[in-house]
């Protein structure tokens, strides 16, 4: 530490940084902020848009269910994510790289598209209701658009990949002996998935799972497309408000909700992982 | 034996099972898009009657479709381009650079991925109908470059880092000058990581929606808006045809993707 006087205080290297902070600051930091002074006075200023927001059923009923929605489909994820991460996590690399390709694809796939083809599978008369009603499974078409199930299947569609991968990493990460030892001390296969397994893969669970949570209180398309009237999720609100209610005040004071909200998870992720880890190794 | 895959015994056929059903589950709508833009049905009856080219005939006549998708790829390509360019900068200063506030910087910088969209939106809707840029290109090209800022930044440092500074600094002491040894040294090192950046920045805005339906006018659409337009609208084929062409241009760029990176790796 002896050495280092002579560099505190400089800004070596900082130059290289001034376009990409100009550019954040004046386009991402400045409007933002005036967004969230717009939520204290417009139409004037007092906490009112505030009071609006937690004293209107409509609204608490839409913070609710964003957060139901994102609960139920951080669940299904982690489920259907696990075995099929465990898989891959073991799986000869020549066999796994097909899943892997069909993941990627699946991620790169642009967002309406998957979206499209989920409203026209979902439908009354889509497929999955012929098929099923086919097999003589069900005898009328099951509601699966434009509610919870369908929100869930489209959002859990999306979600998976950012589920799956870093899962990959959390079970590789675990050493073999540790169940090798398991097995040879007279464990049960399922008491090994109980009591090493599991407790060992579940840091990557709940980093995973809080990603896709904080992920999906935020999502505003498939919701959007996939969800009904009944079932608003925030995003939509808040779009629907600034873009047909024309009400800034309250739509502003509800972004500011969801930023607090989605920055104190993001924060307790970064806690979790580690900042770099999250960065992609950044 | 859980993490040993010759010894799962029957689990192993219940996790190779699970995981084909999951993949059968990812790749369905996407094969099931393509095949619809093929079928001839208006109402989407599937499997389809007959197969037909109309609703690519129908796409590719219509001047709306193809101005927003002009449209996509000028802004797209504007803000990768300007993103690649900032980023690239960036990386430099966080890598490399040893100054107070570096880990600060970098969090501000990379904030705007994981803020939902849809609150960086209004945001930047309100100060662009307040400054004049709501609905113009460089509006979009501006709200896009800062969207794709971390996706262009995290590839990027993450090959400097990788990098062994000590190269660069061979060159100087041979004689070139730090620029030229940036230039002619660093950058084709960390070639993969700029070419990355700039795919993934370009996607970040070629698959833009949520900015993109405020930021739109009338003349001013790009192909997510015209697509979700549509879609509120009606269910039509044209979508799904609109729909697989995209899927084809992610193919190329994934099997792009893999050539270069398979070429690095060699």
């Amino acid at each position: 530490m002896q050495g280092t006087p002579l560099r505190r205080g400089s800004m070596a290297g900082s130059g290289g940084a001034l376009p990409a902070l100009t550019l954040v600051g004046l386009f991402f930091v400045v409007p933002v902020v005036a967004l969230l002074l717009r939520s204290v006075t417009d139409p004037e200023p007092g906490l009112q848009n505030y009071a609006a927001l937690f004293g209107s059923g409509t609204y608490v009923r839409v913070f609710l269910n964003t957060f139901l929605v994102a609960a139920v489909v951080t669940a299904v994820t982690i489920v259907v994510a696990f075995p099929v991460a465990w898989m891959l996590a073991i799986m000869p690399p020549a066999l796994g790289s097909i899943v892997f390709g069909i993941i990627i694809l699946s991620m790169w796939t642009n967002l309406l598209t998957r979206t499209y083809a989920w409203m026209v599978l979902l439908q009354r008369t889509g497929v999955i209701n012929r098929t099923l009603m086919g097999l003589g499974i069900i005898h009328e078409p099951l509601p699966l658009i434009n509610n919870l199930a369908g929100v869930t299947i489209g959002m859990v569609y999306i979600m998976l990949p950012f589920m799956i991968l870093p899962l990959i990493g959390a079970l590789r990460a675990i050493d073999p002996m540790t169940l090798r030892a398991a097995a040879l001390c007279g464990a049960s296969p399922f008491q090994a998935f109980g009591r090493i397994l599991l407790p060992l893969s579940l840091p990557g669970i709940a980093a995973g799972g809080l990603m896709v949570f904080v992920m999906s209180l935020g999502y505003f398309v498939t919701p959007a497309l996939l969800g009904g009237t009944s079932n608003m999720m925030l995003a939509e609100m808040i779009a629907q408000t600034v873009q047909s209610l024309l009400n800034w005040g309250l739509g502003s004071a509800a972004a500011f909700v969801l930023l607090i909200v989605t920055m104190a998870l993001y924060a307790l992720q970064l806690r979790m992982v580690g900042a770099r880890r999250l960065a992609g190794g950044l | 034996m859980l993490l040993d895959y010759d010894r799962l015994g029957w689990l192993r056929a219940v996790l190779a099972a699970f995981t084909a059903l999951v993949a059968a589950f990812l790749l369905l709508p996407v094969v099931f898009i393509i095949l619809l833009s093929f079928g001839s049905s208006r109402w989407l009856a599937f499997p389809p009657t007959g197969w037909t080219l109309k609703w690519y005939q129908e796409l590719l006549a219509d001047p709306a479709w193809i101005n927003a998708a002009l449209t996509s790829a000028k802004i797209a390509a504007m803000a990768a381009i300007l993103s690649v360019l900032v980023g690239l900068l960036a990386s430099f200063s966080l890598v490399r650079g040893e100054f107070p506030g570096r880990q600060l910087l970098r969090g501000l910088l990379l904030t705007p991925m994981v803020l939902p969209v849809v609150v960086f939106a209004i945001a930047v809707y309100a100060f662009f109908l307040r400054i004049g840029l709501a609905g113009t290109t460089i509006g979009f090209v501006i709200a896009h470059t800062i969207l794709a800022l971390p996706f262009a930044i995290i590839p990027i440092a993450t090959a400097l880092e990788g990098f062994d500074k000590s190269i660069e600094d061979a060159a100087i002491v041979c004689g070139a000058s730090p620029l030229q040894a940036r230039l002619r040294i660093t950058l084709p090192s960390i070639r993969i990581g700029i070419f990355s950046a700039a795919i993934f920045s370009f996607l970040a805005s070629w698959d833009e929606v949520v900015v993109a339906i405020f930021m739109a006018s009338p003349t001013l659409q790009t192909l997510p808006v015209k697509i979700w337009g549509s879609l509120r609208a009606d269910l039509s084929p044209v979508v799904a045809a609109a729909s697989s062409l995209l899927v084809g241009l992610t193919l190329c760029l994934m099997i792009v993707t893999a050539l270069l990176r398979r070429r690095s790796s060699r």
